[in-house]
């Protein structure tokens, strides 16, 4: 796996409080990678430490396998989740301000920002004052000022917080392109099913450590188990009288057959053939937020 | 790492420079203190008016003389008052003409009373009784004008001769003159101490207002919550050193515009275009205005850091107060210690006082103005507060660093400990 960032055991606390232990995850190149967990679970602070915002206490972080120091990290776009603008800043000037900071010269950085003004229906704002725009504006107004030097990794911490769908959308789309183009998206959230359709990889983080790691297929294949959605002339009831079948499950019109481990499904197929007609038998393949409970419930069952 | 801190540099430059209370305080702040050195004098060229004054005479002998001396005063001085004196005859109850003259200034017939006692000229204080006992002009050529007369009855009595006596008791005066580094002699007659005095008034305020600007920048920062966009490529030392970097440009910025105005009301011709003939502008030495830049330079860099360091470690303007308090403090003292060093420009306490860097962008400045320091002297409080800079970047740097990121409960004394062993 060709991997653009790497994190090795890193570790945070204040005083007795442990933000994060031991966190060592991989993200590949070309992926949109999600840091997912609950409120206060440490992203934030994972994220911080990744950026040198904050020093870990432990652990190091690799970029295309050099540690990030305070010039690599500048090829770095990050969105952080505490986020501002000067309100007194002009919108153009403000991103020239931004790119110059990234190193881009002041002229580069006013063609670049002209043009995703412009992408992004801002065009006739460039000279207002930050503080007449909406605040969905300004939230793209960041992005902006984030992709401005055209960075190969975009660490987003809660990108789409007070966006509405619309702008949430158009964000979502530009992310897409952008890992076409070979660009790397880290992006951190509590809120999944906004990235449950864009995510390929995640790291799932509860109470500082990491409880879930890898490529989102196989995650959820592992969470998926052995349990399959059918439908037919049965009903719920018919299907759990069946010898493979563990437990049934009834989400709304769907019904999920769950298998022990080592049963094969063939067999569930088999007695469902006897039932009567079957007009579906897939996998099921939970989203996120179904693995995100379960996993979290099963580390919380664990400590205990 | 420079490119970065100019880019900091630029925009807190061209932000604040294009604000209006920039340009405002630009143009106000001369005029005002223009306003203040020229209305009381041009008031005074065109001063003085009408009065009547009547006089009730108790002493029966005074009227007239009094009359006279103030008529002389009044031609002597060249002054533009005029006095009409109206003698109300006091018959034989001195006390009936008096509340007859009082009346009339109640009614605003007569613009005062000059009240003569019977004692003079041996004993008694003469009185003026008027609604507005405020026209010092008036006051003074009429307590002159008694004393002349007053003491001429008492010279006449004594067999002396008034006008020998004049003569014999002429002032004589003093004239200060500045013995200048070279042995010259210049005539002061407190040009001096006004501009030594101005230019440390300028120092103290523009230090205090700058730096307070460099504060809440830094809080600004923290209530957008920008900073840390920033300094995920910035380093944190960096935002410092360029906040601090171009506010104090613009500070020079309107020393310069400031300069430019005041070169240019000198001019020749141009104070006579605004009316203002006789206002002479003491002359400044280039190298003292040198060293004006510097101290500027100097103060505002330790007490800009200092104020940042605040801004970094709290929330809003209010919790920061006390702290601000303190360092607000180190920079009156010098206006306090100022009446010191204005007597003994050179002495030990003085030259202490004028090398510790809290003070000596005011202190070490004004003796420069006062007296020719000695180089050494001069060299020795420029790198001292070098160093202090030095010295307080470091510290503040650390709080800086730790201070910009926290939110919420207001940190104490305590916590800013801890975060400079973090950092």
């Amino acid at each position: 796996m060709d991997v653009i960032l790497s994190l090795e055991g890193l570790t945070k606390r204040y005083g007795d409080h442990v933000a994060v232990e031991g966190l060592s995850f991989d993200v590949p190149r070309g992926s949109i990678f999600g840091l997912l967990g609950p409120n206060g679970a440490g992203k934030t602070t994972t994220i911080r430490m990744v950026m040198r915002i904050i020093l870990p206490d432990a652990g190091q972080v690799f970029l295309d396998g050099e540690p990030v120091d305070d010039d690599r990290r500048r090829l770095i776009g990050y969105l952080p989740e505490e986020r501002g603008l000067y309100r007194k800043m002009k919108v153009l000037e403000h991103l020239v301000f931004l790119g110059t900071t990234r190193g881009l010269p002041s002229n580069e950085a006013r063609k670049r920002a002209s043009a995703w003004l412009e992408r992004f229906e801002l065009g006739e704002w460039a000279d207002h004052k930050v503080e007449d725009l909406s605040k969905g504006m300004q939230q793209k107004v960041q992005f902006i000022g984030t992709i401005l030097h055209r960075p190969r990794l975009l660490i987003l911490d809660e990108p789409f917080s007070g966006l509405d769908p619309i702008n949430a959308r158009q964000i979502k789309d530009l992310l897409i392109a952008m890992r076409e183009e070979g660009v790397t998206v880290v992006l951190s959230t509590h809120v999944l099913p906004q990235v449950d359709e864009l995510c390929d990889h995640i790291c799932l983080i509860n109470r500082a450590r990491p409880i879930l790691t890898g490529a989102l297929e196989d995650v959820r294949t592992r969470y998926g188990g052995n349990t399959w959605e059918v439908a037919g002339t049965f009903g719920a009831a018919d299907v759990g009288q069946l010898g493979p079948v563990a437990a049934v499950h009834q989400l709304g019109e769907r019904i999920l057959a769950e298998l022990a481990p080592d049963a094969a499904p063939r067999e569930l197929l088999a007695g469902l053939l006897q039932l009567g007609d079957v007009e579906t038998f897939v996998r099921f393949v939970p989203d996120l937020e179904n693995i995100f409970i379960r996993a979290v419930e099963e580390d919380r069952q664990h400590v205990a | 790492m420079w490119h970065r801190v100019y880019a900091i540099i630029r925009r807190e430059y061209l932000e604040r420079i294009r604000t209006k209370a920039f340009w405002i305080s630009t143009i106000l702040v001369p005029v005002f203190l223009g306003a203040m050195m020229i209305i009381p004098a041009w008031l005074a060229a065109r001063g003085g008016g009408q009065f009547k004054v009547g006089i009730v005479d108790m002493s029966r002998r005074f009227a007239e003389p009094v009359k006279e001396a103030a008529a002389k005063l009044l031609a002597e001085d060249q002054e533009k008052l005029h006095i009409t004196f109206v003698v109300e005859p006091v018959g034989t109850d001195p006390q009936a003409a008096r509340e007859a003259v009082k009346r009339q200034v109640q009614h605003h017939e007569l613009d005062g009373m000059l009240v003569l006692p019977a004692t003079l000229p041996d004993a008694g204080k003469p009185e003026y009784v008027a609604p507005n006992v405020a026209a010092f002009k008036l006051l003074s050529v009429l307590e002159r004008a008694v004393n002349n007369a007053v003491v001429q009855a008492r010279l006449t009595a004594a067999g002396l001769n008034p006008s020998v006596v004049g003569k014999l008791t002429k002032r004589v005066g003093l004239k200060a003159m500045k013995l200048g580094a070279e042995g010259k002699e210049t005539r002061d007659e407190g040009q001096g101490f006004l501009l030594s005095y101005g230019f440390m008034l300028i120092i103290y305020i523009s230090v205090l207002m700058y730096g307070i600007y460099v504060m809440r920048g830094v809080l600004e920062e923290k209530t957008n919550r920008i900073v840390e966009v920033i300094i995920a490529t910035v380093k944190p030392f960096e935002l410092m050193l360029g906040k601090i970097l171009g506010i104090g440009a613009v500070g020079l910025t309107q020393f310069v515009l400031w300069g430019v105005m005041l070169l240019a009301l000198t001019a020749p011709g141009a104070a006579g275009i605004l009316g203002l003939s006789g206002l002479q502008l003491p002359a400044v030495p280039p190298l003292l205005m040198v060293f004006f830049v510097v101290f500027f330079v100097l103060g505002f860099l330790l007490y800009g850091t200092l104020y940042a360091g605040i801004g970094a470690a709290f929330d809003t303007e209010q919790e920061a107060q006390n702290f601000q308090g303190v360092i607000t403090i180190f920079l009156i003292i010098p206006l306090v210690l100022m009446v010191q060093i204005l007597n003994q420009p050179n002495g030990t306490l003085s030259v202490v006082l004028s090398l510790i860097p809290f003070f000596a962008p005011m202190l070490m400045f004004l003796r420069m103005t006062l007296v020719s320091v000695p180089a050494l002297q001069v060299a020795a409080a420029v790198l001292l507060l070098l160093a202090s800079i030095l010295g307080a970047a470091w510290v503040v740097g650390k709080i800086y660093r730790v201070g910009i990121l926290m939110h919420g409960a207001k940190p104490k004394l305590r916590d800013i400990a801890r975060w400079l062993k973090e950092a």
